[in-house]
């Protein structure tokens, strides 16, 4: 698996899917819906697939001495490490915000969503759709990834939408929580965010294997 | 024993039948295989790397079925499917760079020792190939890892006369090694000079798999080259 790893870093990726991983910064960004940051990374991730495609890196692939079901997983391996380093940085910034800005009285006006421990489940969630509904869908011909990733945009502005919308909700203002304050709260919205990139991840990569070994290339 | 055993393959399209294909490639042999275009050939060598699915039939390799230890098998042969159609724009030596990194038999002695036959710089991009200089650049690729069986679909398509005939010396060389070869291919000329065995299909069914002198015994007639039996042998199942 690290051999196929190495191969997707050097031959297939885009270096715009290094590149956005930049945007996890946008965290910082007072007054703007800031999980579009975890859109964008999707979107540099898109730029692999579409550059594999190009390169042809389906026939590549399967001509490595690796079952097909590897071909796949390395796939899978990289899209998590991108959108982990991106998160990581998510995380950094959060924990900036929760902490040292805390009180910033520009992220204390902001009427759009908070950086807290909501907000990283909330992008581990976009994470997870787009690993299940871009990848695995991309995986239902290892052809075609245009439906999917419309999908992915249309599901991803929902979850933005009702993210941002949750805390103007009456008596649900503390999912819009400040530094620590309703700490249980911001860590359950947290788990069930790593509880559902974990889930669709994972049915996402079985259903893939399954359907890219039952093409004929 | 057979180093690689096909029994029984069968693959059904909308519009083509692979038939029954049951062949068996022995070590230190060089097997040409034969037919016209759309009989069967990519599909049957397709099949018998798992690029695509039969509908039934077995393939073995070195004792082991393909299924269950495709990833090992595919270590110790090697193949090419056509010419060097992916990565355009990488330079080769970065397309061998990572490809070596799969097979812990690599062998660069080798890599190089091709390289230099094959008159193959491999600071150009397969974009800056000519289609005879891709297939070499993907025969490099399948011979530099010490493979026991070679499957090579037409890996002479494109080559220049003088080319073929190094790689057919490249071939024999190998033969002597105790490589088994499979190669497909139009120019049935080059089977006189290095082919063991003649394996010929036609509309997806094996006509005939036998040493090339008694396909010729059998199949053939008096003073008749192996492309007059084909072109006979086609036109009279036209003609049926």
């Amino acid at each position: 698996m690290r051999n196929m790893l190495k191969k997707e870093m050097k031959l297939s990726a885009s270096i715009l899917s290094y590149l956005f991983i930049a945007f996890g910064f946008m965290t910082m960004i007072p007054g703007y819906p800031i999980l579009l940051g975890a859109f964008f990374t999707t979107l540099g991730i898109f730029q692999t697939f579409q550059s594999m495609r190009e390169n042809n890196d389906t026939v590549y692939s399967a001509l490595l001495p690796v079952q097909k079901k590897d071909v796949v997983r390395g796939r899978y391996t990289f899209v998590i490490f991108i959108e982990m380093c991106s998160f990581a940085i998510m995380v950094i910034m959060t924990l900036l915000r929760m902490t040292a800005f805390a009180d910033a009285a520009v992220y204390r006006a902001n009427a759009l969503m908070n950086a807290n421990l909501v907000f990283l489940g909330f992008a581990l969630l976009i994470f997870g759709c787009f690993n299940s509904v871009f990848v695995g869908g991309f995986y239902k011909t290892a052809f075609y990834f245009g439906k999917p990733f419309v999908i992915h945009i249309i599901i991803t502005f929902i979850i933005v939408f009702i993210a941002e919308a949750l805390h103007h909700v009456p008596g649900l203002e503390a999912v819009n929580a400040f530094g620590f304050e309703h700490i249980g709260l911001q860590l359950i919205f947290l788990l069930a965010g790593v509880a559902a990139f974990i889930l669709l991840t994972v049915l996402s990569l079985k259903r893939s294997e399954r359907n890219f070994e039952k093409i004929d290339l | 024993m057979s180093i690689v055993e096909v029994k029984g393959l069968c693959k059904k399209y909308p519009e083509f039948t692979l038939d029954n294909v049951s062949f068996s490639l022995e070590k230190g042999r060089i097997t040409g295989f034969i037919g016209r275009n759309g009989a069967g050939k990519t599909t049957t060598i397709k099949s018998i790397l798992n690029l695509v699915h039969p509908d039934a039939g077995e393939v073995s390799y070195f004792g082991m079925p393909l299924a269950g230890n495709e990833a090992e098998i595919k270590t110790r042969i090697g193949y090419s499917t056509g010419s060097l159609n992916y990565y355009p724009r990488k330079k080769l030596k970065d397309l061998i760079a990572v490809t070596k990194l799969f097979y812990p038999n690599w062998n660069d002695e080798a890599a190089r020792k091709y390289a230099e036959l094959f008159k193959l710089d491999l600071n150009k991009t397969p974009l800056e190939l000519s289609e005879g200089m891709k297939v070499k650049c993907n025969l490099l690729l399948a011979m530099s890892h010490g493979a026991e069986v070679l499957i090579l679909d037409e890996p002479t398509s494109g080559l220049d006369p003088f080319s073929r005939d190094e790689l057919l010396d490249v071939f024999l060389q190998l033969r002597d090694h105790g490589v088994a070869i499979l190669y497909s291919t139009h120019i049935t000329s080059d089977l006189e000079k290095c082919a063991d065995d003649i394996l010929y299909i036609r509309n997806g069914r094996i006509i005939s798999f036998a040493d090339r002198e008694k396909f010729i015994e059998t199949m053939g007639q008096p003073g008749e080259t192996l492309e007059e039996i084909m072109l006979r042998s086609e036109r009279e199942a036209r003609d049926a």
